[in-house]
């Protein structure tokens, strides 16, 4: 028997349950009994909840006094936001000088100048970006943040920081308003376009060494005052110490990734048992270790100071995470890739640099993401060995005389700004999950 | 092998057959920990001809191939391809791979490169070649294998013949002296193993020295100067297409061509 269809069915509309609100609450929150009973106890809860923050933090709270006893007076079961607002250079900045604290904030501009062609369309050489915000960038901030005499290594690092940023900026503006990168445009200006290859690549050399010397010149003239390290603090220490962890940790991590898959015995067992060593101690271990242990095994009178003991224990540490990360990734590389990339005649580095790596970190960004976050929440330790991040600016105003004892406040402020900068940052990855994913799918 | 000249079959394609040596294998064993994978094996490849390994799952067919560019190692025997010899050497390997083409049952396109990226990338990065020529001789290899309009689409947007005949052009955009072929056409449906066959047709017209691992019969009786059939590790029987099908002679591959040309 045969059976044809001659009319198409019609779509007819989606039951209510699926589109009105009604619809969804029913379904979702009071489908049975139990389920309403158990909706209507959350519901009370949150109200309680909500309610006796507000009163507390918001509605009997005070912004504005010259010390704790003041709070007391104006309200006495409120909080006292007051301490808070009175230390929140402190929080942020530490001990940073008042007069210099733009040097903190020009050095955040900077980051966010540098990295933001990365999310922006139509520019080319993303790589290039990523990996001088990487490796230029911290020189620059260094100094901005650290100030004094520059050293011979450092004026370079500078100078080459700064032209790559002017670089960089100019090539983003190009890139977004023309789709085509820096070097080609100079070189269509110039009127170079069509000339041969080398003297295409002489002509820009020039233009990079211009450039340098005009940057070199900028850099001598430029000096700030000294700032010690003691004095930095609060967030902005926070973020430096686990900014430049998360940085040297991917590059880091695929080294140490890449040498314990290495079909050389010497390194592979060596990269294993530096990632297993660091794996299996907690940070804070480690952290003491670089501060009492690391010293003694240095020459005699070789003094790293304090915070680039920590700097260089908490991106080891790091560094030991992330290659499992990368590790992992690797793993989802198929062997296929491998194999064609050979028989298209790549090297190693070829291969890992142009095929697997690209491929594989994709596959990683959600857990990268995830240590970067759990490595901002981690340096907070640093407070216990006795730098004052921010964690340790929270605790220290409990200690000020004015504020003796205000604890609650200050430690909630800093839960909001933690959850408020992670929760950014999760979303993020999300969202890159997302658009990464879909993009497997094209 | 019982006779070099072939009678010319209708639709057999002309030989290119030279008397120029390109690959020889001499006395080759690879086992895979105790598995004894290729046994002894001899082989003289000419320039300019077609061969096609057959043989049952398992016997080594992909083995054989895999060896003569390295991706898998020999343990015993020599090698000697375009007058190199395989050896550790990473020189030799490289110029060897260079000389080599290879297209796998699973593609392996890069799946994070558009169409024309993974066409340019050998060129540029191993044969130094400037970019405009690369993407040139990318779109005329595109245009070879009838899918220039595809260039700046990613491989996950096509189809698995399309992806196929991409990956075909990406081999010969390394311009090899030899193309080595994995079952190019056991992963895809009926309607698609004719446009990469036809694909593969055309190449074996430029004169193309090609060894092709595959089971359509079809196409070894158009193409093949000589099939080859294999059985755990040994090459059991070989010989032109003609006669290997109509006159086979070793009982193994009298029941291996029955069961294949049952269905
Ligand atoms: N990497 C490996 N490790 C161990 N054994 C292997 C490996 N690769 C192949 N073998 C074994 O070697 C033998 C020959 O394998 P090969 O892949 O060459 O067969 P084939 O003729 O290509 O088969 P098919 O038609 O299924 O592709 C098989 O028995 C297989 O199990
Ligand atoms: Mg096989």
């Amino acid at each position: 028997m045969v059976v044809v269809r001659t009319q198409p069915t019609s779509s007819r509309t989606a039951p209510l349950s699926e589109t009105t609100v009604i619809g969804w609450l029913h379904k979702n929150l009071f489908s049975t009994v139990l389920n309403a009973v158990l909706t209507l106890i959350c519901l009370y809860i949150i109200y309680v909840v909500v309610k006796g923050l507000w009163i507390w933090g918001v509605a009997d709270a005070v912004w504005v006094a010259k010390d704790r006893r003041e709070c007391f007076d104006i309200s006495i079961d409120g909080a006292c936001w007051a301490g808070v607002i009175q230390w929140i250079d402190n929080i942020f900045y530490g001990r940073y000088p008042r007069t210099e604290l733009w040097r903190v904030n020009l050095g955040g501009l900077l980051l966010v100048l540098w990295m933001a062609p990365l999310w922006l369309p139509r520019v080319r050489a993303k790589i290039f970006i990523g990996l001088s915000t990487v490796f230029l960038y911290p020189f620059l901030a260094g100094y901005l943040f650290a100030g004094g005499d520059k050293s011979l290594f450092m004026q370079v690092m500078v100078t080459l920081a700064m032209v790559c940023l002017a670089g960089n900026t100019a090539h983003a503006i190009i890139g977004v308003s023309s789709g085509r990168g820096l070097p080609d445009t100079l070189l269509r200006w110039l009127g170079k376009d069509q000339a041969p290859e080398a003297t295409q690549r002489n002509t820009l050399l020039v233009l990079l060494a211009a450039a340098l010397a005009v940057g070199y010149a900028l850099q001598t003239g430029w000096t700030e005052e000294v700032v010690p390290w003691s004095k930095w603090g609060g967030m902005f220490l926070t973020l430096v110490i686990s900014g430049i962890g998360i940085a040297t940790a991917l590059p880091g991590g695929i080294i140490l990734a890449l040498g314990r898959r290495s079909k050389m015995p010497v390194i592979r067992v060596m990269s294993t048992a530096f990632i297993e060593l660091f794996r299996s101690v907690p940070l804070i271990t480690v952290l003491f270790m670089a501060t009492t242990m690391f010293p003694l095994f240095m020459p005699e009178g070789f003094v790293l100071n304090k915070l680039v003991q920590v700097i260089i224990a908490v991106s080891l540490f790091s560094a030991c995470y992330m290659a499992e990360t990368v590790r992992a990734g690797l793993q989802a590389i198929p062997r296929g890739q491998y194999e064609a990339a050979h028989t298209i005649g790549l090297g190693y580095w070829g291969m890992m640099g142009l095929i697997v790596m690209p491929q594989a970190l994709k596959h990683m960004i959600p857990n990268i993401v995830g240590s970067f976050i759990g490595l901002l929440k981690d340096t907070t330790l640093v407070s216990i060995i006795g730098l004052f991040d921010i964690l340790g600016m929270l605790r220290s105003v409990s200690q000020d005389v004015p504020w003796r004892g205000l604890h609650k406040e200050p430690l909630l402020f800093g839960a909001v700004v933690f959850f408020v900068v992670c929760s950014v940052m999760s979303k993020y990855s999300r969202h890159l999950e997302v658009k990464l994913s879909a993009g497997a799918k094209r | 092998m019982t006779s070099t000249d072939t009678q010319d079959t209708p639709g057999q394609l002309a030989s290119a057959a030279s008397t120029e040596v390109i690959i020889q294998l001499n006395k080759v064993n690879k086992w895979y920990g105790a598995f004894h994978a290729l046994k002894d094996i001899d082989l003289v490849v000419h320039k300019g001809e077609r061969i096609v390994v057959c043989g049952p799952s398992g016997s080594g067919k992909s083995t054989l191939i895999r060896c003569i560019n390295r991706l898998e190692e020999h343990q015993e025997g020599d090698i000697v391809v375009d007058g190199i010899l395989l050896d550790k050497n990473l020189k030799h390997i490289d110029h060897i791979r260079r000389e080599v083409g290879m297209v796998f049952q699973s593609f392996n396109l890069f799946p994070h490169l558009t169409v024309l990226e993974n066409l340019t990338l050998g060129p540029i990065w191993t044969r130094k070649t400037p970019k405009a020529e690369a993407q040139e001789a990318a779109m005329k290899y595109l245009t070879r294998v009838k899918i220039p309009e595809q260039a700046n689409k990613y491989p996950g947007q096509l189809s698995g013949g399309q992806q196929q005949r991409v990956a075909i052009a990406r081999s010969l955009c390394m311009n090899p002296k030899i193309m080595l072929f994995d079952e190019p056409t056991s992963a895809l449906d009926p309607e698609m193993i004719k446009e990469v066959l036809d694909v593969m047709i055309e190449l074996a017209d430029t004169g193309m020295t090609m060894i092709v691992v595959s089971h359509e019969m079809g196409f070894a009786k158009t193409v093949a100067d000589r099939v080859i059939f294999m059985d755990e590790g040994d090459i059991v029987e070989q010989n032109e297409p003609f006669e290997f099908f109509n006159n086979p002679q070793h009982p193994r591959t009298k029941l291996f061509l029955s069961q294949i040309l049952q269905h």
